[in-house]
């Protein structure tokens, strides 16, 4: 099944995103198992050309050394957190400086050749946390409740199309463009003829999940100039099968519903949030508001501070 | 009348269900406060009693019930009343999709708008929609009545075989095998008592402008 939840805050002030997005998640908890995760835009205030990745890393010293050493032969290393996540990985978290953008992926890449080395991502302007287990688990691991921001997107998975590990939990994120995250309930069945045309602009790849064909679907249509609502009204044109595709930027969230609306999505909103969900339960956590609406079949939602 | 409160703040679903059904057999109503959109909420129930949820329900509230009068106060979420046999489900609100879905008999009452396929597959009683209903209204209907005061949109009655969807706002268009037609002064009346019932006020002439919907095949069915 899956649950997607996204909120944002139209103030553009920093708020307890972490916290809001835990209680929506947790209330979408009986839609998927497996795994939970989380993009918090908003709140890293990162200096311009500095990242922060999340690598995971086995229980293993030698790799978390292979790691540094790589990292610092292009960068200095300002602040690292090593987070257990259970008895065989951590999850290493660090910030890096960059000259440019267009070194993250290729470094990405350099850290994923490693052994026992895995980047979940690397960001600038939100913070991801995705791992197995849990939502109320995950929160606690990474302390989510007290991470800040203007708005953020998150899920729970129930696996049905590859492995449960951290990697393959939500969000996943494109490089295409800076910072984009994609949350998705449910299957694209025209895959291959998405993802083609991708590749042949010689965008890269990691895995065969529809999700991450998603992201990089909607990254690629955003650095063609679309704007996000646009990009989610030719994601309905374009992508087959049933869907509820939730996307996170740095300035805004939308979500788009399959043309025969075989997934769910509800929204709601007052003077100070704008809220999506899967199910109703969920928007209740963030907003005391008894008018839900339904998203409709083939119907975009989408909110830019 | 003798009334009991089910705090449902922090009950497990199951746990929740368990508690109704316990407490149907000696009471004549059962209040169900911070329901908390929960999913399955009298599931099953096959006693005569009444229920209010005091605030909005999940997936499936009063699914396969025979008997009682569930009172939703706010929104539920989908399947609303599903495969119900007997009784009411009537919803302050709004709804997801599929609301009536497959019923059997009773009522499914929603005063607000629905989502897409609402009373697909139903086989009998009423459904009565307050507001506008989505994609697919009556998909695969099988008998029964489906009322929508509102608009529809894409698709009405698509693939309906028996039953019939009347309409009173704008049907956007017609699904595969059905036709749109006027209702006769007999459906006029019997929509009259119908919708009065349950607090619908519309005036005389809105009744004149209801369309009706049904299977536009000549031949008998095969079933």
């Amino acid at each position: 099944m899956c649950g997607i939840a996204g909120i944002i805050y139209k103030d553009k002030k920093t708020h307890k995103v972490g916290k809001s997005l835990t209680s929506m998640l947790e209330s979408l908890q009986h839609r998927g198992p497996d795994s939970a995760g989380f993009a918090i835009y908003g709140g890293l205030n990162l200096p311009e050309n500095n990242y922060q990745l999340n690598i995971e890393i086995k229980d293993n010293s030698e790799a978390l050394n292979q790691v540094k050493t790589t990292l610092t032969e292009i960068s200095s290393i300002f602040q690292e957190e090593l987070i257990k996540s259970d008895e065989k990985y951590n999850v290493y978290r660090c910030e890096i400086s960059l000259n440019n953008y267009s070194m993250l992926k290729p470094l990405i890449r350099n850290l994923d050749e490693l052994d026992d080395v895995q980047v979940l991502n690397g960001s600038h302007s939100f913070e991801m946390i995705k791992d197995i287990g849990k939502v109320k688990d995950i929160a606690k691991r990474y302390n989510v409740t007290k991470r800040t921001g203007t708005h953020g997107i998150g899920h729970t998975r129930f696996a049905t199309e590859s492995g449960i590990d951290r990697y393959h939990a939500h969000p996943y994120q494109s490089y295409i463009r800076p910072d984009i995250t994609v949350v998705h309930n449910g299957q694209i069945t025209n895959y291959w003829k998405i993802r083609d045309p991708l590749e042949r602009k010689g965008h890269i790849f990691e895995t065969l999940n529809d999700t991450e064909c998603i992201v990089h679907y909607i990254a690629d249509k955003l650095n063609q100039g679309y704007k996000l609502e646009e990009v989610l009204e030719e994601a309905v044109k374009d992508l087959d099968g049933p869907f509820s595709i939730l996307v996170g930027t740095p300035d805004g969230i939308g979500i788009a519903k399959d043309k025969l609306g075989l997934r769910p999505g509800v929204m709601a909103e007052n003077d100070d949030i704008f809220a999506i969900a899967s199910e109703e339960m969920s928007l209740q956590d963030v907003l005391d508001t008894d008018h839900v609406e339904q998203i409709a079949p083939g119907e975009t939602r989408s909110y830019t501070l | 009348m003798r009334k009991y409160i089910i705090d449902a703040k922090n009950m497990e679903e199951k746990e929740l269900n368990r508690s109704i059904k316990e407490h149907a057999v000696n009471y004549d109503k059962l209040i169900i406060k911070n329901p908390q959109s929960n999913h399955n909420i009298a599931a099953g129930l096959t006693e005569s009693v009444e229920i209010e949820i005091d605030g909005s329900a999940g997936y499936f509230v009063g699914t396969m019930v025979d008997g009682p009068k569930i009172h939703v106060k706010q929104n539920a979420g989908w399947f609303a009343g599903d495969n119900m046999t007997c009784g009411e489900l009537i919803i302050e609100g709004g709804t997801g999709d599929g609301a009536g879905q497959g019923i059997y008999g009773g009522t499914v009452v929603v005063k607000g708008d629905t989502g897409s396929r609402t009373g697909e597959i139903m086989k009998g009683g009423t459904v009565i929609i307050g507001g506008n209903s989505g994609y697919m209204t009556g998909l695969l209907m099988m008998g029964g009545r489906l009322i929508v005061l509102g608009n529809v949109t894409d698709d009405a009655g698509e693939s309906i075989m028996r039953g019939t969807i009347y309409v009173l706002g704008e049907v956007k268009s017609l699904g595969k095998h059905a036709q749109m037609e006027q209702t006769t002064l007999e459906d006029q009346k019997e929509l009259k008592r119908i919708l009065t019932k349950y607090g619908f006020e519309i005036t005389d002439v809105d009744y004149t402008n209801f369309k009706k919907i049904t299977n536009n095949s000549k031949q008998e069915l095969m079933w």
